[in-house]
């Protein structure tokens, strides 16, 4: 009996705990519903540190330029950013191509509104263990090779399209199944240490890479480079429930940066951000059906 | 005559599994190398680091804070799962049914089923659904760990209340205790023990349970070696697992301390151990709602159920023309898969069975102590020793983490998924076993000894057949649960169902999903059901 009273106590006790937090929830909600917190998010592509870093200093800069208290909310993976920014629990993200195009096909009201000149000419590179002297992307046969997160627009949808139009059959003509690594950045470092002969990554984290003196070329190098298409951009989200203009102040934001925001601009190794528009991304919604990743 | 027959069956049963292990193998192309061209070196790098865990402090320091996450989201998991299991699992024993009335037999059935479908599903499986649902909270988890593992003990709950001697139950009636008394005064008082002890046993699983939600975007101890994983850092992967591995140490050492007391009736221990797991719930749920700010009821917002909603349907396939589940074409390719998936289950549960019965004889404390081989000796210490920490090694890290680490040293493919699955069942396995063989009687085993017989033969001859029962349902046990888990090990990769899984969730491909999960049940039902008639078999 006596157990049965401090049980009884103990889910009294749960319970008005749980009263009182629940009130102070929506204290707090409140709070920041009049504050208008903005939350940004970017697809974890590559080392969540250095990510981690760049998206701190955006969500300052974009503090400052608009009054409203900005946040970075960190992703494990690609599905995760696209599902909390169909949630609206993310207004404003960095995409890759792929990634966009299935926001924008889940939020319809969506918007790309800025990319890096090089994203209007993006490229993947092949990447192979240097003794192997490959040529030509013919030359993959029959080697083991991964692409980066399945998500990834350099690191999988373009690359395989390429392999394609190769003639080169990803699931057979390999040395085993394709590895999906999950990041660009792992993608090399796995090729480096010799878990795998080849891959494939995006063309800016790999020049970073070597820039930075990451990666050894004298194991590995880049063998074949992709044509170009339509990548990485800032997608905006309906914003239902913020003041009407504040779409076009981030948007006014993140194009007239420069150089004296260089450090942000350094961490995306670009010098400025330019217009874009949903129209360019197309090109790789079409191979995305194609390939069958959208249906 | 009949008894020769029934050990007939034993040995006909032992052999109809090995042949099928053995056409198991099949599956895999030999042929082919098994190792990525540096898998090789890949695996010198990691076992090198395990040498030198990265002891800084703040890797330390975040480990510490990883560790208690990790504790909290099992602890609150399990508090749910306790509410779950104690609600169903009276209702699925049929104990306050009446029974004489033609529903209640009804009832008890519809409670069982719904008890297994819940511990059908594994945890990771539940927690991708509920953050496409629900979104990254905590509670996915929470809620993740709680679902199965309520069913799990809901069962077992059951069983044990309707295993409960019926002598003290009826005199309790004779004197006109109404149902509820009898559930609280007769039932509950003589289950007490057991369920305690199974509940903590299950507590040490809801730890490394939680370990891998983080797979999912959801914090602790797994995310933080993901994180170390992708950048190859192994010296710092080797730090979380150490921490992991010390939270199930101990969580064992106090789970076998409690058992031991509980059945000696020390009241004192019993006491200090209940108000302990108390303070653990309350700080557990304190934490979520004031440090994550977790509160269980923003969970059911309309927002929130709209999302939710529009989930559901599109695994239903609802606006899509033709939902995969319509297709025969997928079928076809799910149902290839589905066999990959059978065949790595089959193959680890193989692989891991091998290992145990090489080690399972000198892991055994009576083995190593020369009171059953009557041969005393410093070198089987040591080889007791150094297996047992196998053993704890193999069973503390969860198979997606060991999947995690494998996968860069073979080729993808079904053959790493297997590995990952054996390499964490052996020592679960071994562990059973050698408790199986120290409970053993002794003497037949000295008299083989002390004629002679060589270490392989007292296995062969004294040991083996008379554990071969136990063992054999140890090991079919364990296949369910690998069974469950093969899903799981796909996530990174490791092919099968998990890794298409995996693509259609990243893809947004939900009716796929569908299709998935039916052949995942598919072979989970199936899976109980051979074994269940195989573990008759073996009696």
């Amino acid at each position: 009996m006596k157990k049965l009273v401090s049980f009884l106590a103990f889910v009294l006790l749960l319970g008005l705990l749980s009263g009182c937090a629940e009130d102070k929830e929506e204290a707090v909600e409140q709070e920041e519903t009049t504050k208008q917190t903005l939350k940004i998010g970017a697809i974890p592509d590559q080392d969540v540190s250095v990510l981690s870093r760049s998206m701190g200093e955006v969500a300052d800069y974009l503090s400052a330029e608009t009054g409203l208290e900005v946040e970075y909310v960190p992703s494990v993976d690609y599905a995760a950013l696209v599902t909390a920014f169909e949630r609206g629990e993310i207004q404003l993200a960095w995409f890759g191509g792929l990634t966009g195009v299935q926001a924008r096909n889940r939020v319809p009201d969506a918007e790309a509104i800025a990319q890096r000149p090089r994203d209007e000419e993006f490229h993947s590179v092949f990447i192979a263990q240097k003794e192997l002297g490959l040529k030509s992307l013919s030359d993959i046969k029959g080697k083991s090779f991964t692409f980066g997160s399945e998500s990834s627009t350099s690191g999988h949808l373009m690359p395989r399209y390429y392999l394609m139009e190769e003639g080169i059959n990803a699931e057979q003509d390999f040395n085993g199944n394709p590895s999906y690594s999950g990041s660009h950045d792992k993608t090399y470092k796995l090729v480096e240490s010799g878990a795998f002969q080849t891959g494939a990554l995006n063309e800016a984290v790999w020049e970073a890479a070597v820039a930075e003196g990451k990666v050894d070329t004298s194991k590995v190098d880049v063998f074949y480079t992709t044509p170009a298409y339509y990548d990485y951009h800032w997608t905006i989200n309906t914003l239902e429930g913020y003041d009407s203009g504040v779409k076009q102040k981030i948007t006014d934001a993140l194009l007239s940066m420069d150089s004296e925001q260089q450090t942000i601009l350094d961490l995306f190794q670009t010098d400025k951000f330019i217009e874009t528009k949903n129209e360019n991304y197309e090109a790789i919604e079409k191979v995305a059906k194609q390939i069958g990743i959208i249906k | 005559m009949k008894q020769s027959l029934r050990f007939q069956q034993k040995n006909i049963l032992t052999l109809l599994l090995v042949l099928v292990f053995l056409w198991s193998l099949r599956v895999i192309d030999w042929k082919e190398p098994l190792l990525h061209p540096g898998g090789g070196a890949t695996f010198l790098q990691i076992i090198e680091a395990m040498l030198h865990p990265n002891l800084s402090p703040e890797i330390l320091l975040l480990a510490l804070d990883s560790a208690w996450v990790t504790l909290t989201y099992a602890v609150a998991g399990m508090t749910i799962a306790i509410v779950i299991a104690v609600i169903f699992g009276v209702l699925a024993s049929g104990v306050i049914q009446n029974s004489q009335h033609p529903l209640s037999m009804l009832s008890k059935r519809f409670f069982r089923g719904l008890l297994g479908f819940l511990r059908a599903i594994h945890e990771l499986v539940w927690a991708l659904l509920f953050v496409s649902a629900f979104g990254l909270t905590p509670y996915s988890a929470i809620l993740a760990i709680a679902i199965p593992y309520g069913g799990i003990l809901g069962r077992i709950f059951a069983d044990m209340l309707s295993d409960v001697k019926k002598e003290p139950i009826q005199s309790l009636q004779s004197t006109g205790a109404s149902k509820w008394q009898l559930l609280f005064y007769g039932y509950f008082p003589l289950v007490r023990a057991n369920m305690i002890s199974y509940t903590m046993y299950r507590f040490e699983c809801a730890v490394r349970s939680s370990a891998v939600m983080s797979f999912v975007g959801l914090g602790g101890l797994g995310y933080q070696i993901q994180l170390s994983l992708d950048d190859l850092n192994y010296e710092e992967v080797w730090t979380f697992v150490l921490f992991l591995m010390a939270i199930v140490i101990v969580i064992d050492g106090w789970s076998s301390g409690w058992r031991s007391r509980l059945s000696k009736g020390s009241s004192r221990f019993s006491m200090l151990s209940f108000l302990l797991s108390l303070s653990l719930v309350i700080g557990s749920w304190m934490y979520l709602y004031k440090v994550e700010h977790a509160s269980f009821f923003t969970l059911f917002t309309d927002e929130n159920g709209e999302y939710a909603k529009k989930f559901f349907l599109s695994l239903l396939g609802i606006g899509e023309e033709t939902p995969t589940f319509f297709s025969a074409q997928s079928w076809i390719h799910t149902l290839q898969l589905t066999y990959d998936t059978l065949m790595m289950s089959i193959i680890a549960i193989g692989m891991a069975t091998i290992v145990m019965l090489i080690t399972v004889v000198p892991a055994a404390r009576n083995v190593a102590n020369g009171k059953l081989t009557m041969s005393r000796s410093f070198f089987s210490w040591v080889s007791f020793l150094l297996i047992r920490a196998s053993y704890i090694l193999s069973r503390a890290v969860p198979e997606l983490i060991w999947a995690m680490m494998i996968i860069f040293i073979f080729q993808p493919g079904i053959l790493p998924g297997a590995v990952a699955l054996a390499l964490h069942n052996f020592g679960i396995l071994g562990k059973l076993c050698a408790e199986v063989i120290e409970d053993l009687d002794e003497r037949p085993i000295r008299h083989l000894s002390s004629s002679g017989a060589s270490h392989a033969q007292i296995l062969l001859y004294g040991v083996l057949p008379s554990v071969l029962p136990k063992f054999l349902s140890f090991i079919l046990y364990r296949w369910e649960v690998i069974m469950r888990t093969t899903i799981v090990v796909g996530f990174v990769g490791a092919g099968g169902l998990g890794q298409q899984f995996k693509l259609s969730m990243s893809y947004f491909h939900y009716s796929d999903i569908t299709l998935i999960i039916l052949c995942y049940l598919l072979l989970v039902w199936l899976a109980d059901f051979l074994s269940e008639l195989s573990r008759k078999a073996a009696k």
